[in-house]
């Protein structure tokens, strides 16, 4: 069976390079910048904002299922080692939860869109708030599995196939 | 090679600074370029798509009717018009960081990367194709506000096909320039710990938190 598996290159991977950190640009920036012009188009009142966030809101939402597909792969090919692995444990759980919290999210914004466009409540801006340092601390703990224990870098996977990490 | 190196300073300008650098080769732990690139990237791309819906409208308003989601024509180009305004503006810290965390990076000796470049090859056509990427990003920019605000103002497509046209040969450029950048970190190891510390022969079981 095992044989079926395409063959693995210097990445352990069997892509050219990581794909979850390229799908992850689209989950970080939309679901950033949605917060960040709520909260222009509440202090501002512009209300032609809410439909820019609401949209790209939506597109994160989408973006983080995906994310999650190459990232399950790419973890399980990742061999953690030392704290590298705890860390990865913390960020595949906030992963799943934050896949759950933006569809919520998504969802409760769709309700407010259908009822009135022109208006958001504060309740939604303060939730908006938890999403988005939830996605920085994501983003912390995957920014220490690559530039702090190399996961998936030729090197680390060249120590690790020859039994020194 | 048409110049060769006048001489060879016997300390690498890096090596000024060096013992306030950490292992990564950063005062701090970690990159910031890339995490900015998150957001140029991200922003430049669904300012497009976005425009590129806004333009197909004819086309999606009975998917968007079946799908039951009120829609205007309007708000597509919003985003396209917003996401790239914040983009241009975000894009000029991301090349700066890029900048200043070129200067103390230390690419792994005698790698060549899967184009069949060198460390030092590879970024300097990742920071000339970075200042290139930002004035492209900046000129469809100022084109997108000359649409929008004055060409196409009272048109339902707020764009030329044309500026769609450049705006998906950008998303080639920045995909190829996004990989010499994923080589600097994952084949030359710049700026990862791990990496450099593998290099320098220490024990990750013992060296790293």
């Amino acid at each position: 069976m095992l044989e079926l598996l395409p063959p693995l290159n210097d990445h352990n991977l069997p892509w050219m390079d990581t794909i979850h950190p390229i799908v992850v640009h689209f989950v970080i920036a939309m679901a950033l910048i949605a917060f960040v012009f709520d909260v222009i188009g509440v202090v501002w009142r512009k209300p032609p904002l809410f439909e820019v966030s609401f949209w790209n809101l939506l597109f994160a939402t989408g973006a983080i299922f995906v994310a999650i597909i190459f990232g399950q792969v790419e973890a399980g090919l990742a061999s953690p080692y030392g704290a590298a692995r705890n860390i990865l444990d913390i960020h595949t759980t906030i992963g799943w939860s934050l896949a759950g919290v933006l569809s919520l999210l998504s969802g409760w914004r769709y309700v407010l869109r259908s009822r009135d466009p022109e208006t958001l409540p504060l309740s939604f801006l303060g939730a908006g708030s938890v999403v988005s340092a939830l996605v920085l601390v994501q983003m912390v703990l995957g920014d220490k599995l690559i530039w702090t224990y190399g996961l998936h870098t030729v090197k680390v996977v060249a120590a690790m196939r020859e039994g020194l990490i | 090679m048409l110049l060769a190196l006048a001489y060879t300073p016997e300390q690498a300008p890096v090596e000024q600074i060096a013992p306030e650098l950490g292992a990564n080769g950063l005062p701090y732990s970690l990159p910031i370029h890339p995490n900015l690139v998150h957001l140029t990237i991200g922003l430049f791309v669904i300012a497009i798509a976005f425009d590129v819906v806004g333009a197909l409208y004819p086309l999606e308003k009975r998917v968007f009717r079946f799908l039951a989601l009120p829609i205007t024509r309007g708000g597509f180009h919003d985003v396209g018009w917003y996401n790239l305004l914040v983009c241009c503006v975000v894009s000029f810290f991301t090349v700066a960081a890029g900048f200043y965390e070129m200067l103390t990076a230390v690419p792994l000796p005698g790698v060549t990367s899967t184009f069949g470049l060198g460390g030092m090859t590879t970024m300097l056509w990742h920071g000339v194709g970075g200042v290139l990427v930002l004035a492209s990003i900046v000129g469809m920019t100022v084109w997108r506000g000359f649409q929008r605000f004055a060409w196409r103002r009272d048109m339902g497509r707020q764009v030329q096909w044309l500026y769609l046209g450049v705006g998906v040969v950008m998303f080639a450029v920045i995909g190829l320039h996004g990989t010499l950048g994923a080589q600097l970190a994952a084949e030359f190891g710049v700026h990862i710990a791990a990496d450099q510390l593998l290099q320098a022969g220490a024990d990750l079981h013992t060296a790293l938190p």
